[in-house]
């Protein structure tokens, strides 16, 4: 006798089906793309694990001489730039960038957390973190609870940023090539791997420790040194937000950086900065953008 | 219908949130050098401390490095130390240990780095070893989950770089770090603390990508004259001679001053007066650092290897060879701490005291000869002991008490039961005991004119007195026979005998007179400590420079903060007046 359509045989090889093509997804270590934002956006400030909130001071104990002063035209060790953007870091002319208006180039977010100077975070709302930067003045709103960038938003030297919390075994990626383009997160589940898969477990609640995880797109083009080292207006920068506290109590932000960016870089650019909590904002030190 | 689609899209999701699994880091990854590229590939330039929070002290001593000791037969094979190999050529191998039956993690073990000084983090509780444990250039690693990071403390550092550029943290260095780990983006935070010539903890974060297709080889390093130098030299510039150090400086258009270095020039605010601060003028620590905890400590024993065991004691350490013979000790530290010294020494045997071996007369390492003999007892009268006292050990059997007979000599104000009761007056005496050849070698005119060192060659392990001290400079003995040549001589002579392991670590261990268990690199280093001193003060007395002018300048003041004293019986001032009285005029 032939089944009929909804027959519960069918159901149970759908539904089988169905598990299946989760796992395949949920086992990648790299988190490959399922193609959706399949990741529940979290609330903000409600389901923080961590607190990032407060002042920081960056630790210039790395790349000192592009960080504090600005290099010779033409050094750009270690970043691994296309021919193209070696062509453009080698013609370099702060003078041009000047008369632009636009001292600020190498003050974007691919390069913004690399600026020696203060950083503020602070709470502009219950789904808005804001991290406000003395040096370059400069500010950025990360995103929480779903929201998108809205529709025709023009590319700025801070983007437009979407913010996640994940905890511990979970990591979200930047798709840089998945169909939703740049606004896509990837979820995956870290060390999940070959024993692991398909084993699922309910999300904590609520969640005691984990990182913020933000996605930034809508980029002016810009420097990722103030010696002309050029991203595109195509790049897309992933940031790791993640807490320690090591001897003598002091609480460190370490940020991960790692910048995308097909027109200019031929692998990701990975960076990672750190910064110790400070008492109060009483060395802030704003300063303007400076070309030189 | 619906409610069965419903049903089908709760399961999928269900599956598909992601699984709190294991964070984990085991795999294999491969390092970027987007961040310090100059320094990290090709190498730091000489004179380049920025960023770096040192001391006076360590600007000095790396100031004074010369690029030429990594040629040294002694250095070549050093790895780079867990302080440092994430930031040098560093594709890792992460792996892990489970135990058996549990299958808890019991450690990570990863491989790589510039050397393959492998770092194996333990992660079953276990505490950090005793302070007077051996070092290695991994260190101890116990760690941690901390959530999603891995935080792990490391200690039993060996002396090594900070900066490849003779930039270098001192061997009481402690490290924290945080591995964290997001999809295939492995980030490593290290903190290092030294409070011998660090002003702040030290932090860098470094980055790593999976690398699957990536192999990790073995990395064999075979040592090869590459330099021909005089015997016993080595390579140093005196302080204010170095002509390398402005170069860096100049060539980056740096202000000279930034590249000094120095806590200040890690905060942004540094960046915006670096072209006209005014140095501070430089500040030294008279002292250790981190006190002689030594003298203090408590009596234990450690396991060396083979029948060989290390009892610390009062700071002066004793060697303790155990077996189906007996024990036999190399010095019986101070009188008073006699009692406890034997209940340690019970704890792991019973066999009688049957020889006791002195390395020099010193009250430290003799004051229990009494003791100890009258507890113990020969290997039969005329046996292995004395023919000539064969009826005394029918009638008060005592342990054989040997040392050079200058130690003899140096002790006739002392009562007689504490004498050395077999001397030599060659360069060597010779045992066989515990199945084992033992070498008692004099090395002349060292630390006092009696000196030995006792070479157990089965189990490889050297036992020094007071040639070699962790805990202080030289005692160099003027009055007794020492002389700062003799020193030198006698730590070369250490050399001579120790033979490292792979990655210039481990195989023949040293026992110092004072201090924690160490192996050849360590006397490497103490050795160049001391010969670059002896260097620096002859360079000032065939200067002219008086005894007090010497000691005014403090030629040790780069090494003070880790062997200096200001009080106590061997100071500074003694040092340096030692070394004074017996360098030549002029060089």
């Amino acid at each position: 006798m032939r089944k009929s359509k909804d027959s519960p045989g069918r159901f149970f090889r759908i539904e089988l089906l169905c598990a299946v093509l989760a796992l395949t997804g949920s086992i990648s270590v790299r988190g490959q793309s399922l193609h959706t934002n399949q990741f529940q956006p979290t609330a903000g400030r409600t389901a923080a694990p961590i607190d990032v909130t407060g002042y920081w001071v960056a630790l210039i104990t790395e790349d000192w001489r592009y960080r504090m002063l600005t290099p010779l035209k033409g050094d750009y060790y270690g970043v691994p730039l296309n021919l193209a953007a070696k062509k453009l870091a080698d013609a370099w002319d702060p003078a041009k960038d000047e008369a632009r208006g636009e001292q600020c180039k190498s003050y974007g977010a691919p390069a913004i957390m690399r600026v020696p100077g203060r950083i503020h975070i602070s709470w502009a709302n219950d789904d808005t973190l804001r991290v406000e930067m003395d040096n370059g003045q400069q500010t950025r709103l990360f995103h929480f609870g779903g929201w998108t960038p809205p529709v025709g938003s023009r590319s700025t030297w801070q983007g437009e940023s979407i913010a996640r919390w994940t905890w511990p075994g979970q990591t979200l990626r930047a798709d840089t090539r998945g169909s939703l383009g740049l606004r896509a997160f990837t979820a995956g589940a870290i060390g999940a791997g070959e024993f692991g898969a398909g084993i699922p477990a309910a999300p904590p609640a609520p969640p005691t420790t984990g990182s913020l995880t933000v996605l930034t797109t809508h980029l002016r083009a810009g420097y990722l040194r103030k010696n002309g080292v050029p991203y595109s207006a195509n790049a897309v920068v992933t940031e790791y937000y993640d807490l320690a506290k090591p001897p003598k109590g002091d609480q460190w932000l370490t940020v991960t950086t790692i910048v995308d960016d097909p027109e200019f870089l031929e692998a990701p650019f990975i960076t990672s900065t750190h910064f110790r909590k400070q008492p109060d904002g009483g060395m802030w030190t704003p300063e303007a953008c400076s070309s030189r | 219908m619906k409610t069965r689609w419903a049903w089908i899209a709760v399961v999928f999701l269900a599956i598909t949130i992601p699984a709190l699994a294991q964070v984990d880091f085991v795999g294999e990854w491969a390092p970027r050098f987007h961040e310090d590229q100059p320094e990290r590939i090709p190498g730091p330039a000489l004179g380049d401390y920025l960023g770096l929070p040192i001391n006076d002290a360590l600007r000095l001593r790396a100031d004074s490095w010369d690029a030429d000791l990594i040629s040294m037969p002694e250095r070549q094979c050093n790895p780079h130390p867990a302080t440092y190999s994430f930031r040098g050529p560093a594709n890792l191998r992460v792996s892990k240990e489970a135990d058996p039956v549990t299958q808890d993690i019991v450690s990570y073990t990863i491989y790589g780095t510039f050397g393959r000084a492998t770092r194996v983090i333990w992660m079953d509780g276990r505490p950090h070893p005793s302070a007077s444990a051996a070092h290695t250039w991994a260190g101890f690693s116990t760690g941690k989950w901390e959530g999603g990071i891995l935080t792990v403390e490391t200690s039993h550092l060996k002396a090594g770089y900070l900066r490849r550029n003779g930039v270098i943290h001192s061997d009481l260095a402690t490290m924290t770090e945080h591995f964290i780990r997001h999809a295939d983006h492995l980030t490593i935070v290290t903190l290092v603390v030294d409070p011998v010539y660090l002003t702040e903890p030290f932090i860098r974060t470094t980055d790593f990508v999976m690398d699957l297709g990536q192999h990790e080889s073995a990395t064999p390093c075979d040592v090869a004259i590459e330099a021909l130098r005089p015997n016993g030299a080595v390579p140093h510039h005196l302080p204010g001679a170095n002509p390398f150090l402005t170069g860096f400086a100049t060539g980056a258009n740096l202000p000279q001053g930034a590249a000094r270095g120095g806590a200040q020039t890690m905060y942004p605010e540094y960046r915006l007066h670096m072209n006209t601060a005014i140095p501070a003028p430089p500040v030294f620590a008279t002292e250790s650092l981190v006190g002689n905890a030594g003298e203090n400590a408590p009596v234990e024993i450690l396991p060396v290897r083979g029948n060989i065991y290390m009892l610390v004691a009062g700071g002066g350490n004793i060697t303790l060879s155990l077996g189906p013979e007996g024990v036999l000790l190399v010095d019986t530290a101070v009188a008073a701490l006699a009692d406890n010294i034997l209940a340690e020494i019970r704890k792991v045997t019973a066999k009688p005291i049957r020889y006791v071996l002195n390395t020099s007369a010193d009250q430290d390492h003799t004051g229990g000869n009494a003791f100890f003999a009258k507890i113990g007892r020969p290997i039969g009268a005329g046996g292995a002991g004395s023919a000539l006292f064969a009826d005394i050990a029918e009638t008060d059997p005592r342990a054989e008490i040997y040392a050079h007979l200058n130690v003899l000599d140096r002790m006739s104000d002392l009562p007689a039961s504490a004498w050395p009761t077999i001397t030599y007056f060659n360069d060597r005496k010779e045992l066989f005991f515990n199945d084992e050849a033992v070498q008692i070698l004099h090395l002349p005119s060292a630390h006092s004119d009696g000196d030995s060192i006792v070479f157990f060659r089965r189990s490889d392990v050297v036992s020094t007195g007071d040639i070699f001290d962790t805990v202080t400079y030289p005692i160099i003995d003027l009055a007794k026979g020492g002389s700062i040549q003799g020193e030198i001589d006698g730590l070369n002579r250490i050399l001579d005998i120790t033979i490292p392991a792979a990655q210039q670590e481990g195989g023949t261990m040293v026992i110092p007179g004072h201090g924690r268990l160490c192996d050849e690199a360590d006397v490497v280093e103490y050795r160049d400590m001391v010969t670059i001193l002896r260097d620096r003060i002859l360079d000032m007395k065939s200067r002219g420079m008086t005894l007090d002018q010497v000691k005014v300048a403090r030629p040790t003041r780069d090494y003070d903060g880790r062997y200096g004293a200001t009080t106590g019986p061997w100071t500074t001032d003694a040092f340096v007046e030692a070394v004074y009285r017996s360098v030549p005029a002029s060089k």
